[in-house]
């Protein structure tokens, strides 16, 4: 058979097959109410497909599976592993980068426990990212569907909401946030509207600071929206054809379709998002000009690790906090990937 | 249609609520540096185009030398994070072999090491190599699959495709290479689009590596030239900062606002309609 | 299957065992290359840090050495303050260092004492240091080794932006022998006739400002490597701020909060909206110009004991030079040449600090004019209050400025009182001198 033929003819398979499946189980439901909650039949015929599968698969696919790895397992043991093993030997060490790495014991681990910076900069950490999380992820998910369902001027939106995330921590990022969250910014202006009157600076004050950096993150909700974006176009219209043929409204499709067919994709966002704003580094940095000020209220965990690292240069220390950070950062997500089973649908 | 109306307003009031700041700045760029911090408007009624002229020609070589540089590594990083890590993924999304899990999950791990504490052996690898001041070691890691954020990416697409495709071209005889080239791969034209996009603004505002390994002024990207306006000690040129800032987002928007169509392509809108 | 992975992880431990103690130790050792000039072509680097005007000057200068040493090629690397010394410590690791590098006085005890660079007495055939005064030389020196040649001084002074002045109509009291007590209240006035838009000052915030606050109290900060200041000095020290914060001096402590995160320009002062300001006499230049003014003027520090002998000449900068650079002659006369040539004296100005060469000072001073001959001449108005140098900033408390700041936000934001801020701060950084050393 001809590649050509056999390309242009998956295309169809995959919409037919998509649009097939879900008749198949409509017709399955036809006898029963019509309130059968239809996430717990997604879940249903996932299991389906799955168990459906297994049996044909190859037990072991290990040669082919070490080509389509090989430059990832390239890089993982030279630019990953090695290094990373390195900085967990130093995390044992007293080393400046410059004297050769002492031996020191768990003492770098001890000095932690005792070291009030260290618990300060994971509350702060905790607080953004618990906080700033599920603010830019909804709102990322509510303007992606917004802006899916098209309307005018769908283009200059998309652009528009996911210019801020192109800036990212660019110099520019330090200036401007302190125009809009200082004594004379737009934010105190903006309440100058509403008769609330105040020269407070919330970027300077030690008790808002933090708060400013969450808006920072939330005004990026760009990259997540773009993503959601993308996985939405993956749900086959004839979903939506199908239930809105059934009577389903907008909230009922949503959350019937949208957000089942979508879960792999919020799980990855979200995972995503937990890893990476337990690492935030630039925005803090840029916008603190590198302090994590004022009273160290915006001293993340990176940047007091890339402190004590780099200007203090006990990097020895900084190498122990990072090995905390990652295995606090890991059980966060081997919870992600524990919790998704119930309420994450694959179609594989 | 109210509905409809009330949506429009909504939007474009945070449209304009998010491109304030960005206004702001283009209007920034066009004055004079003491007006700068002190006017919050976006009017702006005798523009200073001199900010322009001034950034462009400040460092030892024009900007556009930095833009051109940032373009270079951009484009070599966006085709090997796309082709590495889309790879990776089908392995683990649709392979079946030892050490699956453990893989997938020292990929995972990778992503959660600050980069403060590896570069130190990276660097000594790359210096014993004699490769600082050349863009091997900023492009090098994306042929290896290093951005564990797009595998993981193309890993949670590629289980959102349903296996039947898979099973209907094994049944015809197609390897996995074809399965993946010719079939899989593009139907990822979102996930793909977003890679592409994403590794174009990571690659382009990444600052900490590309002030590691590019230390000669001939080299430097446009992160670093940016930096350079700003003097923590002295007198900072904010003027002409702003006016490269806006200068170096225009790749990235044109990119972004030519490259959507690519983003918003998907199953539902492949094969006609 | 096991005994695979066994063999694995012990190859790949035994990889990094060696990476650790080879390549990370190889930095180390001092290369051996005699002070003796090549007569074939070589190539140096020079690295600094600073803004676009500095790459323009710098160059400008390193053309001319070019041209004066045609066998000598300069290789130039310069990055933003925090940039340089992330990029500095990686290429120390990975034994790379540039052959010259702009040096910091919070810095120079940390790399000086670790043997990364060159004892200059070494190069004294090709490096020339006795056009600065002893005191200063001196301030170049970890352990008894000259690793340093200071580039340039830095004189604390009150820099009064008189536009402001003269528009509010307030007169400056005598500023020769005034007190901070005569300070404060004449900024208090700056604040109070312009309703609050424009402030009088800002307390001083960082190691310079600190160590002559300790030295007006008669006490020091540094002793070698022991903090001695007394826990009441320092708590003064950071109670000013909060007080200037609540008796109007610095308008409020927000606003307070926002200038010591503020670069020049985005600074009050630098934005016209403040009227004298606690800095470096050299930086009266940059202020002038961020403000549009060209009346400002510098006045002496205000002192706890007027005209006593409090001041010293701080190394604005030094150049150093590696103890591992292959050229090390080479490098030495491109340094020789930054401080102690004419030209290049002319060609750099004060965009680096008052230079510390005494003859390039007057000449300059002769030559140029505004501003920068104000700064330059300010060196001969604080000449009879200086007294001897102190030590050096030791090894381990190169966050010094940083740690400041935040003990004083601690204590204007309420965080702290005044005194037990001060024994945190003085236990945190003797703890990490200690741990560095």
């Amino acid at each position: 058979m001809c590649v050509g033929n056999q390309f242009g003819n998956f295309g169809n398979t995959d919409r037919g097959s998509a649009s097939r499946l879900y008749r198949e189980w409509h017709r399955a439901n036809d006898g029963d109410t019509e309130q059968e909650d239809i996430v717990s039949s997604f879940a249903e015929f996932g299991v389906l497909v799955n168990n459906r599968h297994k049996p044909k698969d190859k037990p072991a696919d290990t040669k082919v599976a070490l080509g389509f790895l090989a430059p990832w397992l390239i890089g993982a043991v030279c630019l990953s592993l090695i290094p990373m093993l390195y900085s967990l030997v130093i995390s044992f060490t007293k080393y400046n980068m410059i004297k050769p790495p002492q031996f020191v014991g768990l003492m770098n681990y001890r000095h932690m426990i005792a070291d009030p910076r260290f618990i300060n900069s994971l509350t702060v950490t905790l607080t953004y990212v618990i906080v700033s999380v599920p603010l830019q992820l909804v709102a990322a998910l509510a303007l992606a569907v917004l802006l899916d369902r098209g309307m005018r001027g769908l283009a200059f939106y998309r652009s528009a909401f996911y210019l801020p995330s192109m800036l990212g921590g660019s110099v520019a990022v330090a200036v401007l946030w302190k125009m809009v969250f200082g004594a004379d910014g737009l934010f105190n202006a903006f309440l100058g509207i509403f008769g609330i009157d105040t020269t407070m600076s919330w970027i300077a004050n030690p008790d808002t600071a933090n708060w400013t950096l969450m808006a920072l993150h939330v005004w990026q909700f760009g990259s997540p929206m773009v993503i959601f974006l993308a996985g939405l176009r993956q749900i086959p219209r004839e979903l939506y054809e199908a239930a809105s043929v059934d009577g389903a409204g907008t909230w009922r499709q949503f959350r019937s379709i949208t957000l089942p067919m979508l879960s792999p994709i919020i799980f990855f966002n979200l995972v995503m998002s937990v890893i990476n704003s337990f690492q935030t580094f630039t925005q803090a940095y840029v916008v603190s000009g590198g302090t994590g000020g004022p009273s160290d209220s915006t001293l993340f965990y990176t940047l007091y690790l890339y402190q004590q690292g780099f200007a203090s240069l006990r990097m020895g220390y900084a190498s122990a906090l990072a090995w905390i950070m990652v295995l606090i950062v890991a059980a966060l997500t081997g919870m992600n990937f524990a919790l998704s089973k119930f309420w994450v649908h694959y179609d594989d | 249609m109210i509905s409809a109306i009330i949506k429009q307003i909504v939007v474009l009031l945070l449209a304009i609520l998010m491109l304030y700041p960005i206004l702001w700045m283009i209007a920034s760029s066009l004055r004079p540096q003491n007006e700068i911090f002190t006017n919050m408007g976006l009017l702006v009624t005798k523009p200073v185009w001199e900010n322009y002229v001034a950034g462009w020609n400040a460092l030892s070589y024009p900007f556009g030398r930095y833009i051109l540089n940032s373009l270079i590594i951009v484009v070599f990083a966006i085709i090997g994070n796309i082709l590495t890590c889309s790879m990776a993924a089908y392995a683990f999304a649709r392979l079946h072999f030892r050490f699956r899990g453990v893989l997938f999950g020292f990929m995972l791990l990778m992503l959660m090491i600050p980069i403060h504490v590896i570069v130190i052996p990276q660097y000594i690898m790359w210096n014993s190599l004699h490769l600082i001041n050349t863009f091997v070691p900023l492009i090098v890691p994306k042929f290896l699959a290093m951005d564990g954020f797009f595998t993981f990416l193309f890993y949670q697409f590629l289980r959102g495709l349903p296996r039947d495709l898979d099973e209907a071209a094994n049944i015809d005889g197609a390897g996995h290479i074809r399965i993946f080239f010719q079939i899989l791969l593009p139907l990822m034209k979102p996930a793909i689009g977003t890679c592409a996009v994403f590794t174009f603004i990571w690659t382009w505002n990444d600052f900490f590596s590309q002030l590691l390994y590019l230390t000669k002024p001939d080299m430097y990207t446009v992160p670093i030239a940016l930096r350079t306006f700003i003097d923590s000690q002295s007198q900072s040129s904010y003027g002409p900062m702003f006016a490269m800032s806006v200068i170096s987002l225009i790749p990235l928007f044109l990119v972004f606002t030519f490259g959507q169509k690519y983003l918003v392509q998907g199953i539902a809108t492949t094969g006609g309609k | 299957m096991k005994r695979l992975w066994k063999k694995y992880l012990t190859a790949v431990m035994a990889a990094v065992a060696l990476c650790v103690t080879t390549a990370c130790g190889s930095s180390v050792g001092a290369s051996d290359v005699p002070v003796v000039a090549s007569d074939g072509d070589v190539t140096i680097r020079l690295d600094w840090w600073g803004g676009d005007s500095r790459v323009e000057t710098t160059e400008q200068a390193v053309a001319a050495f070019e041209k004066l040493h045609p066998n000598i090629h300069v290789d130039m690397e310069y990055s933003d303050w925090t940039g340089y010394w992330d990029k500095l410590a990686v290429q120390s690791a990975g034994g790379n260092a540039p052959d010259v590098m702009q040096m910091d006085e919070l810095y120079l005890s940390f790399y000086g004492s670790m043997g990364s660079l060159l004892d200059l007495n070494t190069a004294s055939k090709y490096l020339e240091l006795n056009g600065m005064s002893d005191s200063l030389k001196s301030m170049g020196q970890v352990e008894g080794k000259q690793v340093a040649a200071p580039a340039t001084t830095a004189q604390y002074g009150v820099i009064v932006n008189n536009t402001i002045l003269n528009n509010l109509g307030l007169t400056l009291p005598d500023t020769d022998h005034w007190t901070w007590d005569e300070f404060a209240d004449f900024a208090k006035q700056v604040t109070e006739k312009s309703n609050g838009t424009i402030i009088g000052s800002l307390a001083p915030n960082n190691g310079y400002g600190l160590q002559l606050w300790a030295r007006q109290h008669g006490e020091k900060l540094f002793d070698g490597n022991h903090i001695v200041i007394q826990p009441q000095t320092l708590a003064s020290f950071l109670q000013l701020p909060a007080d200037w914060a609540s008796n109007g001096v610095e308008g409020s402590r927000e606003r307070w909060s926002e200038n010591s995160a503020a670069t020049l320009n985005d600074s009050d002062f630098g934005k016209g909206q403040q009227a004298m300001m606690i800095t470096q006499a050299t930086m009266i230049t940059p202020y002038a110009q961020a403000a549009g003014t060209d009346d400002m003027s510098i006045v002496p520090l205000p002192q706890i004991d007027p005209g006593a002998k409090t001041m010293y000449l701080k190394p604005g900068m030094y150049w150093s030079i590696s103890s591992s650079s292959q050229h090390p002659a080479e490098a030495a006369m491109l340094v020789n040449y930054l401080i102690n040539n004419k030209q290049a004296g002319t060609i750099l100005g004060t965009e680096r600090g008052i230079p510390s060469n005494d003859d390039i000072r007057h000449t300059l001073a002769n030559s140029v004019s505004g501003t920068d001959r104000t700064a330059l001449n300010f060196v001969d108005t604080i000449q009879p209050t200086l007294g001897t140098s102190p030590s050096i900033t030791p090894n381990g408390a190169s966050e010094l400025d940083k740690t400041i700041i935040r003990y004083q936000q601690d204590v204007v934001f309420g965080k702290r009182k005044a005194l037990d801020a001060a024994k945190a701060m003085i236990a945190e950084l003797q703890e990490s001198i200690d741990f560095a050393s």
